[in-house]
Formats: C-alpha cells, sequence, structure tokens
C-alpha cells in the first residue's frame, strides 16, 4: 500500500504528575544531546497556551514529538514526516519503533523519571493523508484505501501487540484525517515491542 | 507511490491562471534543485509565492552553550542565500480583508495538519501562518487552498502585501460606507499587476470606515484609505481621503494625506500611479531606506503628490478602474439566520463576562459580531473545523481575521449568542476578554523569526496568564489598555500604537548577554493608529510583568477623571515615565539572577547568535532576472510535456516560454508592453531584432528569428519531432535573451 504522506502514533500518559511546561527543558536537552538515532532534532514550540491542543513539541526534520493534550487524552503523539519507507508497512514500522524509542526516552529521563508513565495497552494511529487515504464512508471494495489500511494495521499490530490486539478505524469528521485505535488488553512492554521491531528494522 | 497527485484531482477546482502560476513555481523549484536558477532570483520568487524563511534555517542553531550545526540532508543544497533546502519555513497564506468561508477554513485546517505542525497563526495583517514547512510541500498546498480561492501569491517580498480592512466594515455603527468591496476590488486588482513588480521594499495598504476607530490602522501603512462621501452637483459621492507613506518598523512614520479626497472611479489609477512612482523613484540598494515612507519623506508631500498627478495623466487607460463599480450594487453579505433578540434569557456570569468583552452590537438591529479570542493568535487543525461548523451554524461566509490576531463571526442573530457562546467554549475558543488588556498582540519573534532578539510570544503568553488570573479584579480603566509586543525593532507586533507596547532588545552584564524589551508607553490605537508612543527605557524581559504592574498601578493611582493613557504619559512625561522602570534597569550578575539570562519559555542560556538575515532585505535582483524565471520554467515544463508525448502541450509552452522571455527584455526598456503575444512580438522586433541589438556574434538573428517564425506560423499539429525542435529553439532564445541583456544592461532592479 502506499506510504501515506505522514503518519503519527499517540500513545497515552498512565500518569503524568508534571505540568506540560517540564517538557521544555527536557526537549531543549534532547537536541544538544543529540539524544534520537537518526532524527535531526530543531527546535522546541510551546503552545500550552491552547487548550487541549499540541502543548510542547519538540520539533524535527523527519518527525515531531508531542505532548498533546487534544480531546483532553495527554499523551504523547509522535508524527513521521520524512522518510516514512516505501510502503505503508515500512512506514508503519519506521513510525512504530522510532515512536516507542520516544516513549522510553520520555519514561526514563533523568528530569521525568518517576513522574510519568506511558501505556502501550492502547494507542491512535492518523495517516496524515487525504490524497491516497481519504476519510470517506467505506463502500464495501476490498480497494478502498480506507479498508486495506485497517486491515493491514489489524494484522501488523496484532503480530506484535498480540492476537488479541484490535484495531478500529474511528468514526471521526470526513475533514480529519483516517484514524485508527488499537487496543491491546495483553501488551507487553516496550522493550519487547522495540525488540521485535528491531528484527523488522 | 500513488501517481495521482494533488495537481490532478484539483484540475477543474482551481482558477486556471493560478494553477498554471503554481505549475510554474514548481518547475522553478526543480530548476533550482538541478542549479539551473540564481539562488537570488529562486529566493525572492519563492517569497512571491509566500514561502518564507525560518529561524535555524541556516543551519546553525545556538543550543545554550555554543551554536551547533544542524545536520540536515544535502547540506549543499539551497532555496536562497544562506538558507539551506531542506529546513522547514514559514508558509504565508494571503486573506484580503482578513475574508473567510467555513470550506476555506476546513482546508486550511487540513493543510496544517498535513503540511505544518497543525497550527493556525494569524498575524497582525490579517493573514495565516504555517510555521516547520517543507518547501517540496509548498505546490500541493497552494493547489489545496487554490481550490477554495485561496492565493498564497505577493503574500512575502518586495510586492502588494495583504489588504486589510476594518473587520466591522458593513456592520459598523459609525463607518461612512462599508469598505469592503473597495478593498477587494484593489486587492484584485494589483495582484500580480505589472507596475507593482520592481519595487524596492513591501508595500502594504489598508482600508478602514471611520476616522476615530482603530479600525484599518491607515495612519501607519504604506498606503492607507479612509471611506469619505461628499457632495458632488448636489449629489452624494463616494470615495476616500488616502494616506501615504506610513509605517512602523524601526523609524516609525504617521501617513501623510495624499488626497483629500479621491473618487470610488480615480481609486484603482491613483494607486497605480503612486506605485509607477515608487518603483521609479523608491530606493532600491539600501534596504533599510527603501520602503515608500522614505520616498515621501525624502521627496516631501507635495513633491510626491505632484509626480503622482503627473504619473496619472499618462497612463494608459484600463477598463478594470472602473469595471468594478458595476458590481458594488450587488456586494451584500447574507446572514444565516434572521434577526433576533436577546430579552429574556438566562444568562450565566461566565456569559455575561463573555459579552461584555467580545459582542460588538452591528448598526443592523438584532446582530452582533462576536470575536474568537484567540491565544497569541493560535488555534489548532481540529479547532478550526470545528469553528467552520460553527459559523456555518450561526453566520456562513461571514467570518474574518482580525489585525488583532483574533477571528469574528459576523452576523450572529442576538437569539443565538448564548447557544454560541457555549459552541465556542466546548471546542476551547469561549476565552472573554477581547480587546481588553489581556488580548495581547505578539509576533512570533525567537519562536520561528530569524530577525527576532527576545521572546515576544513567551513574554505575552505570560502576561496573559498572569493578567487574566487577576482580570476580575482589574479596574475598568486598565482593563481597556493594550499591550503589544514584537521580538525586534521591526514592529511586526505593532507595539508602536498600543497603550503599552515592548520591542525585543539585549543588554549585557559581564560575560553574558540578557534577553531584554525596550518600553514603549502612550502609543494610540484608535484614531486609526492616531499616535505613536514614547520609548522610555529598556528592562529584562524577566522583569516586564512587574513593570507592568508598576505602570498600570501608577496609573490608577494618579489619573485625572476621565484621562486617557495617553494623556497620562503625555501629562508626567518622558523623564517621570523613564522613572518608573528605572528600578527594574540595573542589571544583577549571572550568579546573582541566572533566570533573567534566558527568555519566557526558553531555558537556554540567551543568545543573539540565532540571529539571520531577514528575507526582506540584503540582496538586489533585475527585474529582468525575476521576469525570465518563469520563462525558464515553462522550457522546462515543455520538455516534461514532451516525454509524457503530449506535443501539442509543449509546443505551447515552448512558444510561452519564448514570449515570457521577449516580455521580461522589452520591459527592461518599456513597462507598459502588456501580455498580448501581438505587442510583445512587435515591440521585441522593433526594439531588439530589428536594431540588431538582440543579434549574436556570428548566430546573427538566428535565434530571433525563432520567435518571430513560431509568431508567425504556428504549427496546428505539433508532432513529437516539430515540438522537440521548437523546445531546443526555446532554450537558445532564452539564452540569447539573457546575453542581450547582459549586453544592453537591464535597469530595472527589485531588492529581496
Amino acid at each position: 500500500m502506499i506510504t501515506p504522506h505522514r503518519l503519527s502514533v499517540k500513545f497515552y500518559f498512565e500518569e503524568l504528575s508534571v505540568d506540560a511546561e517540564a517538557f521544555i527543558p527536557v526537549f531543549h536537552r534532547w537536541i544538544r544531546e543529540d539524544v534520537v538515532p537518526n532524527e535531526l532534532l530543531l527546535d522546541v514550540a510551546d503552545y500550552k497556551h491552547i487548550l487541549d491542543g499540541p502543548a510542547i513539541l519538540l520539533v524535527g526534520h523527519e518527525a515531531d514529538y508531542v505532548i498533546d493534550f487534544t480531546d483532553g487524552k495527554p499523551g504523547l503523539l509522535y508524527v513521521r514526516k520524512q522518510d516514512l519507507g516505501a510502503d505503508l508497512s515500512n512506514a508503519l514500522d519506521t513510525t512504530l519503533f522510532q515512536a516507542l524509542k520516544g516513549v522510553k526516552l520520555t519514561e526514563s529521563d533523568v528530569e521525568l523519571q518517576g513522574k510519568l508513565k506511558l501505556r502501550t495497552d492502547g494507542a491512535t494511529f492518523v495517516l496524515l493523508d487525504r490524497l491516497n487515504y481519504p476519510n470517506a464512508g467505506s463502500n464495501g471494495d476490498s480497494a478502498d484505501p480506507a479498508a486495506s489500511a485497517e486491515a493491514h494495521l489489524s494484522d501488523s499490530l496484532a503480530a506484535l501487540f498480540g492476537s488479541d490486539a484490535t484495531v478500529t478505524r474511528v468514526d471521526n469528521d470526513a475533514r480529519e484525517p483516517l484514524t485508527f485505535e488499537l487496543l491491546a488488553p495483553s501488551a507487553p512492554d516496550v522493550d519487547t515491542l522495540l525488540s521485535q521491531l528491531g528484527k523488522v528494522n | 507511490m500513488s501517481n495521482i497527485g494533488w495537481k490532478d484531482v484539483l484540475t477543474d477546482d482551481m482558477p486556471i491562471d493560478l494553477a498554471h502560476e503554481i505549475d510554474i513555481f514548481e518547475g522553478q523549484m526543480e530548476l533550482m534543485g538541478q542549479g539551473k536558477l540564481d539562488e537570488k532570483v529562486f529566493a525572492e520568487t519563492r517569497l512571491r509565492r509566500g514561502v518564507y524563511g525560518q529561524r535555524y534555517d541556516n543551519g546553525q542553531r545556538h543550543d545554550g552553550f555554543e551554536s551547533r550545526e544542524l545536520e540536515f540532508d544535502e547540506a549543499d543544497r539551497i532555496k536562497g542565500p544562506d538558507t539551506l533546502w531542506h529546513a522547514p519555513g514559514m508558509q504565508r497564506i494571503k486573506v484580503p480583508g482578513g475574508g473567510l468561508s467555513p470550506e476555506q477554513l476546513d482546508v486550511l485546517a487540513q493543510v496544517a495538519d498535513e503540511y505544518s505542525d497543525g497550527i493556525l497563526h494569524i498575524t497582525t495583517r490579517q493573514d495565516i501562518q504555517l510555521h516547520f514547512v517543507h518547501i517540496e510541500d509548498t505546490p500541493d498546498m497552494m493547489r489545496r487552498l487554490a481550490a477554495v480561492g485561496i492565493t498564497t501569491r505577493e503574500a512575502c517580498g518586495n510586492s502588494v502585501r495583504n489588504v486589510t480592512c476594518c473587520h466591522l466594515s458593513g456592520v459598523c455603527r459609525t463607518e461612512v460606507f462599508d469598505a469592503t468591496p473597495y478593498s477587494d476590488a484593489f486587492a484584485q486588482f494589483l495582484l500580480g499587476h505589472d507596475d507593482v513588480q520592481d519595487f524596492g521594499r513591501k508595500f502594504k495598504p489598508a482600508f478602514s470606515g471611520c476616522e476615530s476607530e482603530a479600525c484599518g490602522l491607515v495612519m501607519m501603512h504604506d498606503i492607507g484609505y479612509l471611506a469619505q462621501i461628499k457632495e458632488v452637483d448636489g449629489k452624494p459621492k463616494r470615495g476616500f481621503k488616502v494616506f501615504v507613506g506610513g509605517g512602523l518598523g524601526t523609524v516609525p512614520h504617521q501617513a501623510k494625506v495624499l488626497s483629500e479626497f479621491t473618487s470610488e472611479e480615480e481609486m484603482l489609477p491613483l494607486v497605480q500611479a503612486v506605485a509607477r512612482v515608487f518603483a521609479r523613484l523608491g530606493e532600491k540598494r539600501n534596504r533599510n531606506r527603501a520602503r515608500i515612507k522614505f520616498l515621501v519623506a525624502k521627496l516631501g508631500i507635495d513633491e510626491f503628490r505632484r509626480l503622482v498627478e503627473e504619473e496619472r495623466e499618462t497612463l494608459p487607460h484600463d477598463d478594470r478602474w472602473t469595471a468594478y463599480l458595476d458590481t458594488l450594487p450587488q456586494y451584500e453579505e447574507k446572514p444565516a439566520k434572521p434577526p433576533t433578540f436577546l430579552n429574556g434569557q438566562v444568562r450565566s456570569t461566565a456569559f455575561n463576562q463573555w459579552f461584555e468583552t467580545n459582542v460588538y452590537s452591528q448598526r443592523q438591529e438584532g446582530y452582533s459580531v462576536v470575536t474568537v479570542n484567540l491565544p497569541l493568535g493560535d488555534l489548532t487543525s481540529k479547532q478550526t473545523w470545528e469553528l467552520a461548523d460553527v459559523a456555518r451554524k450561526y453566520v456562513g461566509d461571514n467570518v474574518r481575521a482580525t489585525v488583532e490576531q483574533n477571528i469574528v463571526l459576523r452576523w450572529v442573530s442576538d437569539s443565538d449568542l448564548p447557544g454560541l457562546y457555549e459552541e465556542l467554549k466546548a471546542i476551547g475558543l469561549g476565552d472573554s476578554g477581547a480587546g481588553t488588556i489581556v488580548d495581547i498582540t505578539a509576533c512570533p519573534g525567537t519562536d520561528t523569526c530569524k530577525l527576532g532578539i527576545a521572546s515576544s510570544r513567551g513574554l505575552a503568553g505570560e502576561l496573559r496568564t498572569r493578567l487574566t488570573a487577576k482580570s476580575a479584579s482589574l479596574p475598568d480603566a486598565i482593563k481597556d489598555l493594550k499591550i503589544k509586543i514584537s521580538g525586534c525593532f521591526n514592529s511586526c507586533g505593532q507595539h508602536h500604537v498600543s497603550d503599552i507596547g515592548f520591542f525585543g532588545n539585549s543588554r549585557r552584564s559581564g560575560n553574558f548577554k540578557m534577553p531584554h524589551f525596550q518600553v514603549v508607553l502612550g502609543g494610540r490605537w484608535r484614531d486609526n493608529a492616531g499616535s505613536y508612543g514614547l520609548a522610555v527605557g529598556a528592562v529584562p524581559s524577566k522583569t516586564v510583568p512587574e513593570v507592568v504592574d508598576i505602570i498600570t498601578n501608577r496609573y490608577i493611582d494618579e489619573r485625572a477623571k476621565g484621562e486617557t493613557f495617553q494623556d497620562w504619559i503625555g501629562r508626567i512625561g518622558k523623564k517621570e515615565a523613564r522613572g518608573m522602570i528605572q528600578p527594574f534597569m540595573k542589571l544583577p550578575a549571572f550568579e546573582q539572577e541566572p533566570d533573567y539570562f534566558s527568555d519566557w519559555g526558553d531555558p537556554r542560556v540567551f543568545s543573539l547568535g540565532d540571529i539571520g538575515i531577514g528575507e526582506c532585505a540584503g540582496e538586489v535582483v533585475s527585474l529582468f532576472s525575476m521576469e525570465i524565471s518563469p520563462a525558464e520554467s515553462e522550457a522546462f515544463e515543455a520538455q516534461i510535456a514532451l516525454d509524457e508525448n503530449d506535443p501539442a502541450r509543449a509546443d505551447a509552452l515552448a512558444y510561452s516560454s519564448m514570449l515570457k522571455a521577449a516580455r521580461a527584455l522589452v520591459r527592461t526598456q518599456f513597462l507598459d508592453v502588456g501580455d498580448s503575444p501581438d505587442r510583445i512580438v512587435q515591440e521585441f522586433k522593433g526594439r531588439f531584432f530589428d536594431t540588431e541589438l538582440f543579434f549574436d556574434q556570428y548566430a546573427k538573428g538566428k535565434f530571433g528569428q525563432y520567435l518571430l517564425d513560431r509568431h508567425q506560423n504556428p504549427n496546428p499539429n505539433p508532432d513529437n519531432d516539430s515540438a522537440h525542435r521548437l523546445i531546443e529553439e526555446a532554450l537558445l532564445f532564452i539564452e540569447a535573451t539573457h546575453a542581450c541583456e547582459s549586453k544592453v544592461g537591464g535597469n530595472v532592479l527589485v531588492e529581496i
């Protein structure tokens, strides 16, 4: 399947006992210490004045890391913008791998350690590509990009998060990008997921 | 990858001209990538499509300790002088008069989340800006915007920028008449006009309906129009008092009256004459003196007016000068609902607070304008399409962006106000305090601007938080004060025309630099930005909240009954005003107050190392270079068409590229050549071919003959061979045009 223009994944906080502002010095340090291999980190954008939005962004060339409060659900959003790979499968692997690395970095950061925890038993995936993956009503056609993407994500994520993992298309507004929710009752921990993905990457 | 792109999908939705312009821009990007276009020419080309640079795009970033290289791929690939190709940039989107429809909001939201960081930023000139945009995404972004009637053309660069218009025009209780259709006609007339392509600097127009309100801020614009009705032969006649040569920037100038009354028939020819005088006599090489305000100051308004009147007499007639007048009777805004009244409805305290500051009762009974108070001018993609739905439900197309970085919904039927408030609150857009001291204006500053010195947005966010927390207890005299903040002396935050203004600078303490803000007091927002404030001294950035408290408390204590802030500052004078902030001007050492050495929202030790060269500045590019660039792009497109086995299109593009090149050459001598192929070829022949100026030492007139032949004998059924031949001829013709221009010497320069 076609590589989407952008692909994002958001993991939600199980615990978060710091303000969004606390991420600003952390992200600046990440840039200075160049902590993310294979990604160029550029700057930190502060949008905490926006209610229920992307509060703090670590802007990168290949991807952004966002402390995101959209819909009142705090989480770490990873948006892959460049070098997604040759197809949806590559894009999903790359995005998920780097997002999980981001989860690990965040949880283990010296300034944040013990103050937050991200869950891996659920996540939101968004295909930011209205040209190739329009968020239109399904017509039952097997060539329908939304249906194909859903099937692809279901297979890929079940292989990683467990056979009881489910992927459901979010019934959102047609103007919004195509969005899927992952529910994984028996999700492995981050290291295990990274290890499995590492074999792919 | 799919072979179908936005270009294919939107072909039928885009205006043909706009679609073609975007194709040309894409072709120029391709040529730049191949190193076939001069970097300065490409920089000005992209600026004129609103594709602007952004902080760190030179590949350097100071991390608080040292300046470090940002290691982008293809580090030698650039999109302008000292600007890396892969570094993200800013896309400015023109919104004439701030007018937006729900459909346009939907698409803006979509391009924001696919191509930027998902945030739409409203500027102080009713534009919308998206940040962190990759240049390779810009053509498709432009196509998607073009499909809903939005252009980014001339949003930046040395051109006519967005035409602003009071957001209350048409519904205002004090206006002379609705300036909106005039501002629209003005914007359409000047967009891409030949006479506005050769300015030394940008040119900002504004329209106002009334004199005493802030309205369109005409006094601080390059050209400003104030609605007037004059009795002529016993009948009321519409027109404008026209101001010229205003501007903020480092050296603020109040505009001068160019004309006490210019009739609606003369509005467009007058600005065309002004444009010609500015293009001909305005400074081109020294950007610091290149705005029209310097020309007006140098010549004096009387001489400037004389030159404009003289120019007006020689202008070739243009039907468009008055054609728009035929459309005026049909111009109207359609409310989505009939008028109603709010009487009798139960109102919450929160609603009442919001109603007091965010609702303006329209001239038309039963309707109101609601201001959506956007913190720092920002809203998310999600909020944007949610707002589009709110607009659809309550006001239809009657949405405008404001110069105070908000959005207004016009023609709200009054009984809908409580429901509308609840819906705005539900999407995080229900803040009260619009137009008050908490509604602070700020330019991007060090967040994203290459010229930013201090964090204007960081400071604005901090002040907004603190003032909102105590807004309920603030005395009325303070509530209505305006705070405006610029990140540097260039005044994009319009600090000169606020009660309390700030612009970023720095001071040294020991071996460290400390972010500062110059305090500017007593500017007048009303009366169309009627007067500028007084700079009284610079204070450390971290002391500004306390400085605001000191100033406002003293104003409350000392003001006479009914005395405005401006009058109070005028009364106490600069010395006293400076005395208020003097205690804050003593700088602590780094060891004493390390926090003072970093900026709001940015923990890095402060540095000026990230300041770059503004893209409005610095280089000189000839008008010829700017105009021949699209010719080269079309020749390139012709080759692609041939590769795609479309000889007819290849033939047409090759011919068009020759015409564009010839036109660029002719315009070095004769600006009024127009767009007619016959006229272009005739002028080319008379001026360059028959005179043998175009002739090559060895080939003689051979290359020029290619154009003459193709013009006289078009091939009705071009095949691949003939199209290929014509493309080769076009490339040779373009090369010969370059050679001729070098030989003859272009005499028209533009500065970027």
